[in-house]
């Protein structure tokens, strides 16, 4: 009987070693995408570009737009001649920002009168507008105080921010260590989808049905070659997650092993898929966007209370939520299985719920 | 070309993809749940954040910095600490996101100058939420005394989303994400199917021309991602209240350009693998992801690294989400936007004609 096992999972290695390509996909899914979006993706402010209309062209207005261009979330993309050329640049999408100073502004300024300055909002990304105009207000606070001599004015109270887990990466961290989630869901759900499907519309797992293997051994040999890709691939996230700086505070041995019980449940939905379809084509395609609002549900894109309440529920339903849970929890809290075990009984929960009933499912189909 | 062999392929295709309804309920039924997905799932507001705060002042002036906090929709006060001890195990236990420390003089010094800082800790792993929340957090704690030291008004006006709904960041760009899912797919596993199962050779064995049968087999594809795309369009426009803002035929055009786009992307694949499994996954990570992450649709490109900001360029979302943003909400014309316009165009030609040259005909 082990013998027959390891036969049937020798022809899997065989199989999926021969398709060089796809091994070459997975590998890029799960390091230099996660790297592209280390690199790409932010909620922050950064180089925003702005179109300048300078009527007053002195040295305070100079001075201004420099304090704009120079710091981290604005950059001068284009210096515009009146409020109708910085509008066109704005619906080009050439900048999201107009910023017009009026002619008197240093005059007025020297009078220690209050010049007007009118800041236009592409309002399209509602959240890089409204940190835009934060960074704004904090922006010519800081020029005023340099460029003013009036010093009887009241300090405004200065925030001194400190990102408590997170201390030198930002959002590189949570974006690497998400991807690498998501890539794990999806390879480990494909995998089985497509190497059970692709025997069922060939034929050849009537002919496994003729020999005298078991349907539990032929479940077996389908599902852990998938359980021994998701965690080969874990090494070269690795790489990845030491390139970023992401930290390791807690245990890797914990992070392996919690990997491979969400492992059960994507193989799991993986064979689920594979069941109630009849052919590769819808397999995949279940696969491809079945997953999809599994990827809303689990706080990678949006944070889980900021959802509305009846789809916070549904979030309960998905491992990968307490997945990402893990997932951070170990890297960057230094979480054990003390703070961990609430999502860890989750996550084996529905892993072994959706593992017994694609078993049930697979059997069903076989028989 | 002759326009029977052309209709022969097109009849023979649709009959089958009415015959799987599988893949037809996904066609149709799925753009849906993306859009609903995205619309309501994923969003970027940020509400009733769990905060704490550690109050070393005891004074009128930081029960109002609290106030500050509490009474706006981000923040929610659920712990106020006697001691900095029970920070960090509230913090990470997950019971508060964030934590505002006013330090002792807070008041006294409100009126001096060097007034000392305070603290915003926040939980940093959930970084998305951290930093809207922090920034938030920020803005607040600055503006609390601004009014008065400013001298500078500044007079905002808010273009083209005025009452800042994500949902309509979100949907606006969504039209690209979804032609980017449905026609490489659909149209790559409709070749790569035929290769496997081998019914490919008696495409090869007749006297049809390689594009006749590309034009064949894209032509119904197409159609579906039309109706897909107009089908989002109005869900957007009835249910979401996404405005439309700019002309409704320039808009078609520049989907219907987009469209092919990917169909012909899809074609491209196909000719490059003879398994399905290869080239859904090259699809996955050639259209999909790319439409989703680098193009601009949630993560600004103007935020990424340089060289990200380069890579995009690889992928047409990225032009058709300027193009779709701008005519949607910004009634841009094809004056402001023929740059992506043309860079679409010449992406969708280029496309088109290297997955014709590369479709090699085999004899068997």
């Amino acid at each position: 009987m082990g013998g027959r096992i390891m036969s049937l999972m020798l022809k899997e290695l065989i199989q999926f070693s021969r398709d060089k390509v796809i091994l070459g996909v997975i590998l890029w899914m799960y390091t230099l995408e996660v790297v592209l979006c280390g690199y790409g993706m932010t909620f922050e402010v950064k180089q925003l570009p702005i179109a300048v209309v300078d009527h007053d062209q002195s040295a305070a207005s100079r001075a201004l737009i420099e304090k704009f261009d120079l710091s981290e979330a604005f950059t001068v993309a284009t210096y515009a001649t009146s409020q109708e050329d910085a509008a066109l640049s704005m619906r080009k999408g050439d900048a999201q920002y107009g910023l017009i100073i009026p002619p008197d502004f240093q005059s007025m300024l020297k009078r220690g009168e209050s010049p007007s300055m009118q800041v236009l909002l592409d309002g399209t990304n509602s959240n890089a507008a409204t940190l835009a105009k934060d960074y704004t207000t904090q922006i010519v606070a800081l020029f005023e105080s340099e460029f003013r001599e009036n010093l009887g004015a009241p300090t405004t109270v200065r925030p001194v921010v400190q990102i408590w887990y997170n201390r030198t990466q930002t959002l590189e961290s949570f974006v690497v260590l998400s991807m690498i989630a998501v890539a794990a869901l999806m390879v480990g759900s494909i995998h089985p989808a497509a190497s059970i499907m692709r025997e069922k519309e060939v034929g050849t797992i009537e002919q496994l049905m003729v020999t005298p293997t078991k349907v539990w051994e032929i479940f077996i040999a389908k599902t852990v070659p998938t359980l021994g890709v998701g965690l080969l691939a874990i090494f070269p996230s690795l790489l990845v997650i030491w390139w970023f700086g992401v930290p390791l505070k807690g245990s890797l041995l914990l992070f392996v092993a919690l990997t491979v019980v969400f492992l059960l449940s994507a193989i799991a939905i993986g064979v689920l898929f594979a069941a109630i379809t009849r052919t590769l084509q819808q397999t995949l395609l279940l696969c491809f966007f079945g997953l999809f609002p599994m990827l809303f549900l689990s706080g990678n894109m949006t944070p889980i209370e900021s959802m509305p309440p009846f789809l916070q529920n549904f979030t309960a339903f998905s491992p990968l939520r307490y997945y990402m849970d893990v997932i951070l929890g170990i890297f960057l809290k230094g979480s054990g299985m003390a703070e961990l075990w609430s999502p860890v009984l989750h996550m084996a929960g529905l892993g072994v719920l959706l593992f017994s009933f694609a078993a049930w499912v697979f059997k069903r189909n076989m028989a | 070309m002759k326009l029977s062999r052309i209709l022969a392929v097109i009849l023979k295709e649709t009959r089958e993809i009415l015959r799987d309804r599988v893949t037809l309920a996904t066609s149709f039924v799925f753009p849906l749940v993306m859009l609903f997905g995205f619309g309501y799932a994923v969003s970027l507001e940020v509400e009733d954040v769990r905060f704490g705060v550690l109050d070393q002042d005891q004074t009128p002036a930081s029960a109002a910095l609290i106030d500050a906090f509490d009474k706006t929709n981000y923040f929610t006060l659920v712990r106020a600490y006697s001691s900095e001890q029970n920070i960090q195990q509230s913090m990470q236990s997950n019971e508060v996101k964030l934590v505002v420390v006013i330090p002792p003089n807070f008041y006294t010094s409100l009126s001096r100058e060097g007034a000392p800082p305070v603290q915003l800790l926040v939980d940093g792993t959930y970084s998305s939420t951290a930093l809207i929340a922090l920034n938030y957090g920020m803005s607040i704690v600055s503006s609390f005394r601004q009014e008065a030291a400013s001298r500078i008004n500044i007079e905002t006006r808010v273009w083209y989303n005025p009452s800042l709904q994500s949902m309509i960041y979100i949907v606006s760009g969504l039209y690209a994400v979804i032609i980017a899912a449905f026609p490489p797919l659909l149209t790559t596993l409709a070749i790569v199917r035929e290769k496997e199962s081998g019914s490919i050779q008696q495409i090869y064995a007749s006297p049809l021309t390689v594009s006749e049968f590309m034009i064949g087999k894209l032509l119904p594809y197409g159609v579906i991602s039309a109706i897909q795309i107009a089908s989002i369009i109005l869900t957007g426009y009835y249910w979401f209240g996404v405005p439309f803002q700019g002309s409704m035929s320039f808009m078609a055009a520049a989907s219907l350009v987009y469209v092919f786009c990917n169909v012909g992307i899809g074609l491209l694949i196909s000719t490059v693998t003879n398994s399905q499994l290869l080239a859904v996954l090259l699809a996955l990570v050639v259209t999909m992801m790319p439409a989703t992450l680098f193009s601009g649709f949630i993560f600004p490109v103007f935020a990424m690294a340089e060289p990200v900001q380069l890579y995009t360029y690889l992928y047409p979302a990225r032009y058709f989400i300027e193009l779709s943003r701008g005519i949607v909400l910004k009634d841009a014309g094809p004056f402001e936007l023929i740059e992506p316009l043309l860079l679409l165009i010449l992406y969708t030609s280029i496309v088109l004609t290297s997955s014709v040259l590369l479709f090699k005909k085999k004899v068997a």
